[in-house]
């Protein structure tokens, strides 16, 4: 009866069934086995739409196919399976199990046609995730989680919310294509720029990826925020106020990732950045703009989980993601090096690597938009990445000055994972087609012309000099022991204290508040006991007192009213 | 008579036809049985009996008025309005069935808490009251008659100090409690009871359906609108509205864990049905001063005890008391329903009314298992149980999510309902609200979990499974919490049946116009 | 860097042939390399045809020249927000994981002398 099985399923089977796995290699081939049947379940089935229940007379649409949902589900899956196959040292079932579950809520929110099921999916996500951080197990891991669910949990609620006005302005729920305008489609909007890490709204992403294990970073850098570009590209392409959003995020983050002294902390505002092209993409909303966020997040999705993975072999070998600690590991980990190497390329778009054929399809969607000054941003925050995440990253861990530190090369399984992402973003580099042909529109572009190849590699080359010549002039801000302030510092400096300070006025003011109304219900009911004969003791019984006063100031009230 | 009465008036002839009065007598007159038979061991399948039969009677009632018609039953055969008349639609259906299902459920529960709790001597006398709670809650549901409400209010009220007062057993403080919800109770028994008086010098009549049609187009009547105002603020302190609640956390806070489970279900919400009635079919929602009431009293007292009481809830450190305050924040919901006042809003008012009820009895038998094995409900002292008790935990999970309003719980299908409700008003500030103070819950449900599952193990608890007696019911209400957020078909339906009926003013309870049976034929 | 000297013998095969980065010579040498390579694709300019969106792609090796300043720019601005921005590790403590050090039983520290 049932020719279909929701992708998500299988995640969520494999995540119960894993505990009862005896811990090792066993149980690591089974959790890389389950994006394998994730994928098949889901690759073979024609587009459209499955599995329509009704629940409480509302349509819910379990699985969508087509070819925008089909894409994410794709890259999705391979970066579980990548993800899973790094991770195939773990022995922890929490970290296990919250992984899968993680990856299942992002390819359910991906397959979703609805927007409560989508909603499920959506603090499905938050709520697994949330664990591959505690999972380090340190008091700072602990609160870092804390903050970070509040936010996502926050995101999800303002979800349900904007989607129960769309219900009600609308009378449908379909996750679909939507006009912002009503408070409901504002408020779907603000969920998904939370977990898309808009301005302002960013920085749970550099607050909670560097807090995670070794591991779990390179899960998280895969789904919460591709989810959310995915969720804005199926209700909201076109929309203008997005390409200036994008913008914007690809600016900011470079300038943080240039002084941040966390290498993990530098590749999320790297992350953060890349967003920005995508949501650009969106914003612009042509078919070749929206192919462009596709094309950018399939590629991003692998060459920034390869750079998550080399920086995460460096920190398992030595404890620390520090640039001021780290330097010289070339020597011992050279593997591990060049496949960062291969990350670095990729994310800076140098031709042969992945982000090369993906990027320059949003840059020129922009291009052909007219969009002049958003176009200029762009081409600074591609040799801004350049910058920071393609030579800063690999020269602080693996050049620069020698640490001492002589390291072992990182573990087979790391390497392999490792090797086989660097082989996926070569190889989506030098032959772009199969990519292109997985597009939600017709591709027409060939990103290799004369000219392509030789602006890029002016921009990347002329970008690499001035870090040559600033790095031996002795201006490149060294690497420092130091935390940035950035909009965290709202919540978790001034906010406190802020909130301290008004508690303390309040509770004073409280307190006297409640002093006064205690006293006159003392009195009052005092009167009322002695007018009951010399027997008082029960006035002192204070909740009847009290009582007593409430009910009659309650009467008084409700005869008000009725009365007027 | 009442022409505009579409309703169908069953004839009462046969035995099923006794039902209404049925349905209170069977509790009524299993209480002395076990007293008067004297036997120990008898005392306990006696109530369980009593209680399986009174819920066998509130399912045939319920079928039989789905289809929103009513059943008159005229005590001793003497016709309304001179005689008594129990009267039985889709919204006291509902809640009758809600009280005797609940029960039935925590009958198990009872036995193996009372063995734990209560000295083997007065477990007769303790059977007794718990079926007299019962048979008042029942009739205070069933009646038609204003002046029998109170009959009826009195007699659950006062076995339940009795039962409340059983605590002192395990905490002396439990009569000091039990004396205050005494003297409360019968402050707001008082007020009610005037309330009624002024009734009756307004029109001379006790029936609530004569009532009705008496002061109809009487909307500026002093008397009748201060008869209003004492009703409910009578009746608003046997549902513990915000500022009127300060009998309850310790009433439920001090009682024996069975009792709480049997109050926190069913006695707020006996007493929240009384305010139904009398708002929208006794007075008449055309009255100004009702409606003006509904929307200057019930809505803000409904919110500040959403969010009052939960901020109290939040500060708890005792699990039993943090979930007393929730009940009273969760009362704000139901008000907030009522204040709404459209189809949906009481909708949700009904609907939550059965929620919160499998609900809070699901989380009170785990804190009565949590008891069992620690002897404290205190945070500090139930850390860690989660890994000892892990059946009981999962109860406190699945009960707190409902409690949050988590998708696929019934705590969901309520709020849901309400946010909708406000929606239909174009209020969507108070989805917000309401919204908003879901988080409060967020936030009490995870301090608990927090405690069972991450805190280290505390010391001097005994680490062992509750006993099935306890798990089994615990089990069966947990279960229903998911079950009915899913399959919402029985209670959204006799939910809008009862709230239609409700909306639909006095036609619900206008006189039959052939002549109706009743008993003693 | 002459502190941390380490027996060649004891590198992976592909780290020993790496060692030429050590020695400062080299390095000028690479950074010459980068000087040579800017300088050729400047030259490129002569021998494709553009296909500009924009008048400014026009100008001559404008890619070249808007790489080099905007990165400088940034540096340079990324400097003085530092001055602003910057607080000391243990800013945020406790509840920050920059100030505590990852937890050993999430690694396996092995080095090439073990």
């Amino acid at each position: 009866m049932i020719d279909f099985i929701p992708p998500f399923l299988a995640y969520i089977a494999g995540a119960l069934l894993i505990p009862f796995l005896p811990k090792g290699h066993g149980r690591s081939a089974a959790l890389c086995i389950v994006p394998v049947v994730g994928a098949a379940l889901m690759w073979p089935l024609p587009m459209g739409s499955y599995g329509q229940i009704g629940v409480m007379g509302l349509e819910l649409t379990l699985l969508r196919i087509d070819k925008l949902s089909i894409i994410f589900g794709v890259i999705f899956s391979l970066a579980a399976f990548l993800a899973m196959l790094y991770a195939w040292h773990i022995r922890d079932t929490i970290q296990q199990s919250a992984a899968l579950l993680y990856s299942g809520s992002a390819i359910g929110a991906v397959f979703c046609g609805d927007l409560i099921s989508l909603f499920f999916f959506w603090e499905g996500t938050a709520i697994a995730s949330v664990f591959l951080i505690w999972a380090r197990g340190t008091t700072g891991a602990y609160f870092t989680g804390m903050r970070y669910l509040v936010v996502q949990v926050a995101s999800g609620v303002i979800l349900i919310a904007g989607a129960g006005l769309f219900y009600t302005e609308t009378g449908s729920i379909t996750f679909d294509r939507m006009q912002l305008g009503s408070l409901a489609t504002w408020l779907i909007f603000l969920a998904f720029g939370i977990k898309c890490a808009f301005p302002l709204l960013h920085n749970w992403l550099q607050d909670a990826y560097p807090a995670a294990t070794v591991t779990g970073t390179v899960v998280l850098s895969a789904f919460t925020t591709k989810l959310a570009v995915y969720a804005l590209a199926r209700s909201f392409p076109g929309t203008e106020l997005l390409i200036y959003i994008g913008a914007i995020m690809t600016l900011f983050p470079i300038f943080y990732a240039v002084i941040e002294n966390d290498l993990r902390r530098v590749l999320a505002y790297s992350l953060n950045n890349q967003l920005g092209f995508m949501v650009v993409g969106v914003g612009i909303g042509t078919e070749l703009a929206l192919n462009g966020t596709a094309a950018h997040a399939f590629a991003h999705i692998l060459y920034k989980a390869l750079l998550f993975m080399s920086v995460g072999a460096v920190l398992f070998r030595t404890g620390t993601a520090k640039g001021s600690e780290l330097g010289g590991l070339y020597k011992t980990m050279p593997l591990t090096m060049i496949f960062c190497l291969v990350g670095a390329a990729s994310i800076s778009a140098f031709p042969l690597f992945s982000g090369f054929v993906s990027k320059a399809l949003i840059l020129s969607a922009a291009g052909k938009a007219e969009y002049h000054i958003v176009w200029a941003i762009l081409l600074f925050a591609s040799a801004g990445v350049f910058h920071h995440s393609g030579i800063k990253i690999p020269y602080f861990a693996f050049f620069a000055h020698d640490s001492g530190l002589r390291p072992k090369e990182a573990p087979w399984n790391m390497l392999l994972a490792m090797g086989l992402t660097a082989f996926v973003c070569i190889a989506i580099g030098c032959y772009p087609h199969p990519l292109y042909a997985l597009l939600p529109y017709e591709v027409k572009y060939d990103p290799y012309t004369a000219t392509h190849v030789i602006n890029q590699l002016q921009l990347l080359m002329f970008s690499a000099l001035a870090f040559t010549v600033l790095m031996r002039a002795g201006l490149y801000p060294p690497e420092l022991k130091s935390v940035n302030l950035d909009t965290d510092w709202l919540y978790r400096r001034a906010g406190p204290a802020v909130f301290a300070r008004v508690a303390q006025a309040v509770s004073g003011g409280w307190g006297g508040t409640t002093d006064f109304v205690r006293r006159c219900c003392d009195v009052m009911v005092a009167i009322l006991y002695r007018a009951h004969g010399p027997d008082g003791r029960i006035a002192r019984v204070r909740p009847t007192g009290a009582m007593v006063i409430w009910i009659a100031i309650l009467l008084l009230a409700v005869m008000l009213v009725s009365f007027m | 008579m009442a022409g505009g009465t579409e309703a169908v008036a069953h004839q009462a002839l046969e035995m099923t036809d006794h039902l209404p009065v049925l349905q209170v007598l069977i509790p009524f007159i299993a209480a002395p049985l076990a007293v008067f038979l004297g036997v120990r061991s008898l005392a306990w399948p006696i109530a369980c009996a009593g209680a399986i039969a009174s819920l066998v009677c509130s399912v045939v009632l319920m079928l039989a008025t789905l289809d929103g018609s009513f059943i008159s039953y005229h005590l001793g055969g003497w016709a309304p309005p001179y005689g008594i008349e129990y009267r039985v639609d889709a919204a006291n259906a509902f809640v009758l069935l809600l009280i005797s299902a609940t029960a039935v459920v925590v009958m198990p529960f009872t036995k193996a808490s009372v063995d734990a709790e209560i000295p083997k001597k007065d477990h007769t006398l303790f059977y007794a009251c718990f079926m007299l709670c019962i048979t008042g809650l029942l009739g205070v549901v069933v009646t038609g008659d204003a002046f029998n409400v109170f009959v009826f209010l009195e007699i659950s009220s006062l076995s339940a100090y009795v039962l409340v007062s059983q605590g002192s057993h395990r905490d002396r403080r439990a009569l000091t409690v039990a004396y205050d919800y005494l003297l409360m109770g019968t402050i707001g028994a008082t007020f009610f009871v005037i309330g009624i008086g002024f009734l009756y010098m307004a029109t001379g009549t006790l029936n609530m359906a004569d009532i009705a049609d008496r002061i109809a187009g009487q909307g500026d009547n002093r008397t009748i609108q201060a008869a209003f105002a004492f009703i409910l603020v009578g009746m608003g302190l046997k549902v513990a509205i915000y500022p009127l609640h300060l009998w309850l956390p310790g009433a439920y806070n001090y009682a024996p864990s069975a009792v709480t489970v049997l109050l926190a279900a069913t006695a707020t919400k006996a007493a929240i049905y009384v305010v139904l009635r009398f708002t929208f079919s006794v007075f008449q929602p055309e009255f100004t001063f009702d409606t003006n009431v509904l929307y200057w009293i019930i809505i803000p007292f409904a919110l500040l005890a959403m969010f009052a009481a939960s901020l109290i809830a939040v500060f708890q450190t005792n699990f039993k008391r943090m979930l007393a305050y929730s009940s009273i924040a969760q009362i704000g919901y139901m008000l907030l329903g009522i204040g709404f006042f459209n189809l949906s809003g009481l909708t949700a008012t009904m609907v939550h009314l059965f929620n919160h009820s499998i609900t809070k009895a699901a989380l009170f038998m785990a804190v009565g298992a949590l008891v069992l094995r620690s002897g404290s409900t205190f945070y500090d002292r139930i850390r860690g149980m989660g890994k000892s008790m892990p059946l009981t935990s999962a109860v406190v999970v699945i009960g707190g999510l409902s409690l949050i309003g988590i998708p696929g719980t019934a705590g969901f299908v309520s709020k849901w309902m309400l946010v909708q409700a406000a929606f239909e008003l174009g209020w969507w500030w108070m989805a917000l609200l309401i919204v908003a103070s879901s988080l409060l819950a967020v936030i009490y449900v995870w301090r608990v979990l927090e405690v069972l599952y991450l805190g280290d193990t505390a010391e001097g608890a005994q680490h062992k499974e509750a006993p099935m007696m306890m798990a089994g019911p615990m089990w069966v209400a947990a279960l229903a919490c998911i079950w009915f957020g899913f399959d919402t078909s029985l209670t959204l339906e006799a939910s809008r049946v009862a709230a239609n009926g409700l909306l639909s003013g006095n036609a619900g309870m206008a006189p039959v116009p052939t002549t109706a049976a009743g008993g003693g034929h | 860097m002459a502190d941390h000297k380490t027996d060649p013998a004891k590198l992976p095969w592909l780290g020993r042939k790496l060692l030429f980065l050590d020695r400062p010579k080299n390095i000028t040498l690479v950074v010459y390399a980068i000087y040579a390579l800017c300088a050729l694709l400047l030259l490129m300019e002569f021998v494709y045809t553009k296909h500009p969106y924009f008048g400014l792609e026009k100008i001559f090796g404008f890619y070249g020249w808007y790489g080099f300043v905007m990165c400088a720019l940034l540096v340079i601005c990324a400097r003085a927000m530092r001055v602003v921005l910057i607080r000391s590790e243990s800013y945020y403590a406790p509840g920050d994981v920059e100030s505590e050090p990852y937890p050993e039983d999430g690694l396996d520290r092995s080095t090439i002398d073990d």
